[in-house]
């Protein structure tokens, strides 16, 4: 029979609405306005997982985002959620979680034996152990840590959940909406300025929902919902609930808002959580601070928790999560805890303070309770729940007193770590015991809590200044605010970083299960900075980054290397200050949907035709066409060949780039980009050219037609088209805006097929009928025209990459799915055939054409055999550097063709090549093969490559030596064009 | 004669979810064009695009005119000009009309077009848009070139009810409208005939 | 980060790309010398750092910016076009 350490009345829970949930398959119930943690402190469940070394016990220990010990897996199956923290988890109805780290449960958990290796486990362990022997490391040590690592575990199935991303624009972000923010946010909101309120909680108000403390006359829960219910009427002002800002970058800040993990599952439509980027012109901070824990021994036993968090859990959830409960503190802070547990009739056993002069209206907050001063709690005892403390007095005396929760208060650390994202360093303030942020981000205040301003008036005050001056600063006036009655308490604190005691392990970092000796340990070791204090202990790396341990573990080395905390310093905070789900980065950006998808025109037709698709970039291309009975790509492909060399095919080649390029001065501006001339081209014709990077290697080629005098269309491979865009904007924006010149891409406008095969221009006159004259007279090799046909723009070019007679015939892409139907109903009596993109691989290969494979960044355009094509009386880009003595070499790797020596052998690309004698090594090679094809003219696979004074070597024996693939055969170098060597077909 | 049917970039534009927060129709039979100065030209384009249309030519990102005939500023030197009308070949006429002040460029199937609007428009278009498109920065008549979800768009707020027009790239059709139906059904997106 | 096209607008820099020092002048071509420089040679400041960006999601617009790389404040963005033709 279970207790409830629920109180009759009182809190901020709805108790009109009770809710039930699973935790460790047990049924529980709780309220709305619950978090899992106060409802299973409510059902007296403090006792939630096992450490992560030594599985040892442990219990709720806060109330809040900083928790250490109460990670759970929220949810089951697919949408099952490790490592999430049971105190911010907002109770919904139906919740399932289970605890981490423990088999069979948290109660009775085998991996405890884990404790006895205790002084093996120690910092740095794993420097020192598993290494010896070697092979056992891969084989049984590293696959044992694996298992027995970790905290929660993935459900390893497919998020079925979606993610979204939101931008936002304003003049004041507020960070927190405590006293500071909701002060700051008001202020700033009736100026009229654009506010934005990111809170990362389900309900507005901070310490407000903790604390009994009157302002205005009211609750300051009451004000809390007064000031949301203000900020509600305001039209600039934006609130976002459930919403943590995670990291500051340059100009906006990253938040992720949680939109239905409060509900079973999402709504219809709506993502699980939403990723914002912020853009906002001046930042209030106000994200409060957090209490510091004590370090004692035995300080880590369940029912051990943070002295603020009882009273967050008496006031705001109406829950005493023990029966006798004491104070160990060195602040005043705990002193307000006795008083605020106390009045929610909960019974204080003992209050115990470090200090030796507490003040007497500190003293009188803990009414008739016992009260020992200069006094410490030296050992604890309790497996599974504290039920003793022993007490050290200042004259040495122990006594002990038995209790079951232990609240303890050492003090407050502003929550500064987001301030600190673009590099700015805390420093510590010997006077508020606290590091504070003065190197903030552009535009950023702190207010409250955060800036170390402890008590209430001042966090209103401060909160309503730092609102005014960001509203001033986007040029709304300055405005007076008025004054607010609140309460001002005491906030004295004398810390003392570590006390002894029994021998028992005194925890620092309650999630990593480091301790106080495993901080000395590493002092000890020289690792005596603090970033070497945290590497080599993991203190701070949890996912808690350290929340409730970094400033005590730094102390504490400080303490160890006799340096005072503003020599010794704080590590640096990086985003994300929370942890954030992946898949709210990747928002619909994931599996398909990663990039966008570019479709031509004739896709769904091709689809239909069979086609198998390929990734050309963002677009999708047909790489082959199944014909009915084919389920081999080899056998598909050489079929798409034969037919194109022996009547004609179609090929969609709408993904390269086209670009106009228009203006008086055209022809120049391509002299000046292409190795060859073009202002001299004759309007009507095309000519093929290839462009230089500046340092002289090839970037490009294409083929370039001149429609009109001050008209041209250049061509670019598919995978460089906003390469060479850029590249052209950049030459004529930066290099020469002298010129007349004018460019845009024109790659969606048209669908543009090849035509290619002895049958082409049948095929071609039978769709134009007389629209355009497609004689060899009229058309011949390298025209090209416009025309209309009725009010449809055609485009006509006569190139080839095949190197059969062929067409390039091109549409306004909305005409491009018809025009395919068009074109293959056309060549349906002369055998048409749609080809793919191996196909067109295979036929320029056969044709000694250079692609992507030669054109890939290290060639020069004597190495591929275009130095002919390099003009000597104009300048270009690339020029000069391509004249470089290393790259006009006669020894560079050339282009050459190769066939096997053995014909049924299959070449590949990659394999290195060598002179026949020599011995092959990764780092000697005379060169590679660069595309292989199976040549259906040739029945044999055939390749291009780039070899060591290829031009000299014709008909030698080499050997291609390919060591990944276990290939090794002698190949004989051969001129690269396979078919057609005189370029018949091409004039016919 | 060859006959080839014309099929608009967005046919696949469809409902989802419940409500009516966004608002969606495709404007098609629209012709479009890449205006660019000539060098020198700047003053002598505007005069004759004032005489020839009563357009203002715009000299930074806003959009001037009517749906029947508008010039949207896309860069320095360079407009998107639609034509509403359905006059064929208009796009060559334009470049004749503009010969040597400008060079004039075919994109009328370059892009989709869409017409939205909505209550929730804002707050969707916040989901893929990197840039405040509020009353105050982003006043009726501004015109954005930016991208949403990686793809490249041109955004003209016409009026504040708000009524923004939009251009996609075609190839880019259907996986803009997986963004647009991701993001609008929760406030629900509807088809408008 | 954001940076100010001097037509579009404040914008996200993932709208642009950035493309180097923009304090080079392209040589005349038959000085070798200082071709290898312009296409190879870079300074290395700490602080204010003129360079290039081009709006490539945006208006196309090669852009001079002027900002601090240390704190990666920008200053400063005008058309390259502008710059080139004073």
């Amino acid at each position: 029979m279970s207790i409830s350490r629920r109180l009759a009345s009182g809190g901020l829970i709805d108790r009109s609405k009770p809710i039930n949930f699973t935790f460790d398959g047990k049924t529980y119930g709780g309220y709305a306005g619950d978090t899992l943690a106060s409802a299973l402190l409510a059902n007296d469940t403090m006792l939630v997982g096992r450490s992560f070394k030594y599985h040892r016990p442990r219990g709720i220990f806060s109330a809040g985002p900083e928790e250490p010990n109460a990670l759970v897996t929220l949810r089951t199956g697919a949408r099952g959620e490790p490592n999430t923290k049971a105190t911010t988890v907002e109770l919904f109805d139906g919740l399932v979680a289970s605890s981490q780290n423990c088999w069979p449960s948290p109660n009775f958990d085998l991996r405890a034996v884990h404790q006895l290796a205790g002084p093996l486990l120690n910092a740095g362990f794993y420097y020192k152990t598993f290494m010896w022997p070697a092979a056992f490391w891969e084989k049984f040590y590293e696959p044992a840590i694996r298992r027995s690592a970790g905290l929660g575990a993935l459900s390893g199935l497919d998020d079925p959940d979606t993610y979204e991303r939101s931008h936002a624009f304003c003049d004041l972000l507020v960070i927190g909406a405590g006293p500071a923010g909701l002060a700051a946010a008001l202020a700033a909101g009736r100026a009229g300025a654009r506010v934005i309120v990111a809170e990362e909680d389900f309900v507005l108000g901070g310490r407000l929902l903790s604390d009994s403390a009157q302002i205005d006359g009211v609750s300051a829960a009451s004000w809390a919902a007064l000031a949301e219910a203000e900020l509600g009427t305001l039209p600039n002002v934006r609130i976002l609930k459930r919403t943590a800002v995670f990291g500051v970058y340059d100009g906006e800040y990253g938040a992720i808002e949680r939109v239905s993990d409060h509900l079973s599952v999402p709504p219809p439509f709506a993502p699980r959580q939403r990723l914002w980027k912020i853009v906002a012109q001046q930042c209030v901070l106000a994200a409060g601070a957090q209490e510091r824990p004590l370090v004692f021994p035995g300080n880590d036993r369940p029912g051990i928790m943070l002295a603020s968090a009882l009273r967050t859990y008496a006031n705001r959830f109406g829950v005493t999560p023990g029966q006798r409960i004491a104070i160990f503190t060195t602040s005043d802070d705990g002193w307000r805890s006795a008083f605020e547990l106390q009045k929610a009739g909960a019974e204080i056993a003992v209050v115990v303070d470090a200090r030796t002069e507490v003040a007497p209206d500190v003293r009188k907050l803990a009414g008739n309770a016992p009260q020992f001063l200069g006094a410490h709690v030296s050992d604890t005892s309790g497996y599974r729940r504290l039920t003793n403390i022993t007490i050290t007095d200042s004259a040495g005396q122990t006594r002990s007193v038995a209790v079951d929760t232990l609240g303890v208060s050492g003090g407050w650390s502003p929550s500064i770590g987001i301030a600190t994202h673009l590099g700015g360093k805390g420093s510590w303030s010997e006077e508020k015991s606290a590091f504070l942020c003065n190197d903030l981000p552009p535009g950023m205040q702190l207010a409250g809590a955060a800036a170390a301003q402890w008590t209430l008036t001042q966090a209103l005050e401060n909160g309503a200044l730092a609102g005014a001056k960001a509203a001033s600063h986007v040029g709304l006036g300055l405005q007076a605010q008025k004054p607010i009655l609140a309460g001002d308490e005491a906030s004295g604190n004398n810390p003392v970083w570590l006390f002894k005691g029994s021998r028992r392990k005194a925890f620092v970092d309650l999630q990593n299960d480091v301790t106080a000796t495993d901080v000395a340990l590493a002092a000890q070791e020289g690792f005596r900075s603090v970033e070497q204090l945290k590497r080599y202990t993991t203190l701070g790396m949890a996912t808690d980054q350290g929340k409730t341990s970094n400033v005590n573990g730094l102390a504490i080395l400080a303490g160890e290397i006799k340096k005072t905390i503003a020599e010794t310093g704080a590590t640096r905070a990086r985003p994300p200050y929370v942890p954030v789900a992946i898949g709210a980065f990747a928002g619909l950006h994931s599996g398909k949907h990663f990039k966008p998808t570019r479709l031509t025109a004739s896709h769904a037709a091709s689809a239909a035709a069979g086609a198998t698709f390929v990734e050309a970039g963002q677009w999708m291309r047909a790489q082959w066409f199944n014909a009915p009975g084919e389920n081999d790509w080899l056998q598909s492909v050489t079929r798409e060949v034969k037919a194109v060399r022996s009547s004609v095919g179609i090929c969609d080649v709408s993904t390269l780039g086209k670009i106009a390029l228009c203006g008086s001065d055209v022809g120049t501006f391509l002299d000046r980009v292409y190795i060859n001339t073009f202002s001299t081209l004759p309007v009507g014709k095309v000519r093929y050219g290839v462009m230089l990077r500046e340092d002289g290697f090839v970037m490009d080629d294409g083929t370039t037609g001149r429609l009109s005098a001050d008209h041209y269309v250049m061509t670019t491979t598919t995978v460089n088209a906003g390469k060479v865009m850029q590249h052209l904007e950049y030459c004529h924006q930066v290099l020469w805006p002298e010129l007349d010149v004018q460019m845009v891409s024109v790659t969606e406008q048209w669908a543009q097929y090849a035509v290619a095969g002895p049958k082409s221009r049948a095929l071609l006159q039978a769709l134009l009928g007389g629209a355009c004259d497609v004689s060899n007279e009229a058309f011949p090799y390298l025209a090209c025209a416009e025309f209309h046909v009725g009010n449809i723009p055609l485009r006509l070019f006569r190139v080839s990459f095949s190197g059969e007679l062929a067409y390039e015939i091109a549409a306004p892409a909305g005409y491009g799915e018809a025009l395919f139907n068009a074109l293959m109903q056309a060549g349906k009596a002369l055998g048409v055939t749609p080809y793919g993109t191996e196909a067109l691989s295979v036929m320029r290969i056969e044709k000694g054409h250079v692609a992507g494979s030669e054109l890939n960044g290290q060639t020069v355009a004597r190495d591929l055999g275009l130095g002919r094509m390099m003009s000597v009386k104009k300048d270009y880009i690339g020029r000069t550097m391509a004249a470089r003595e290393a790259l006009i070499d006669p020894d560079r790797p050339t282009l050459v063709g190769l066939r096997p020596v053995d014909r049924s052998q299959r070449l590949r690309n990659g394999a290195l090549l060598f002179a026949r004698g020599m011995t092959p090594a990764p780092d000697n090679n005379a060169g590679f093969i660069t595309s292989t094809a199976f040549s259906p003219g040739n029945n044999h696979w055939i390749g291009l490559g780039l070899l060591a004074c290829g031009l000299e070597r014709h008909g030698e024996i080499i050997r291609a030596w390919d060591p990944v693939r276990s290939g090794d055969l002698e190949l004989e170098v051969v001129d690269p064009v396979f078919v057609d060597a005189e370029g018949a077909r091409l004039r016919a | 004669m060859l006959d080839l049917a014309h099929i608009p970039a967005f046919a696949n534009l469809r409902s989802m979810g419940d409500g009516r927060g966004v608002i969606a129709r495709e404007r098609r039979g629209i012709a479009v064009a890449t205006v660019m100065a000539r060098k020198g030209q700047s003053a002598a384009l505007a005069a004759a695009v004032k005489e020839q249309f009563d357009i203002n030519l715009p000299l930074g990102p806003h959009g001037s005119g009517s749906d029947a005939m508008s010039f949207l500023g896309t860069g320095p030197g360079r407009w998107l000009v639609t034509h509403d009308a359905g006059t064929p070949r208009f796009v060559d006429s334009l470049a004749q009309q503009l010969d040597s002040l400008a060079s004039v460029v075919e994109q009328s199937d370059g892009v989709g077009l869409l017409r939205l609007s909505g209550p929730a428009l804002l707050e969707v278009l916040a989901k893929g848009v990197a840039i405040d498109l509020s009353a105050t920065a982003f006043p009726a008549g501004s015109v954005a070139v930016t991208q949403i979800a990686h793809m490249g768009v041109t955004l003209w707020k016409v009026d504040e009810a708000p009524t923004i027009h939009i251009a996609v790239a075609r190839s880019m059709a259907g996986s803009f409208l997986h963004w647009l139906e991701a993001s609008a059904a929760v406030a629900g997106l509807v088809v408008d005939s | 980060m954001r940076i100010p096209c001097p037509y579009c607008g404040s914008r996200d820099a993932s709208e642009f790309s950035y493309s180097g020092d923009a304090t080079l002048t392209r040589p005349a071509p038959d000085n070798a010398d200082a071709m290898f420089d312009y296409v190879y040679l870079r300074d290395n400041p700490v602080g204010v750092h003129r360079e290039y960006w081009y709006h490539d999601a945006g208006c196309h617009a090669w852009l001079t910016v002027t900002r601090n790389v240390s704190t990666h404040e920008v200053i400063d963005a005008v058309l390259a076009h502008d710059e080139a033709a004073s």
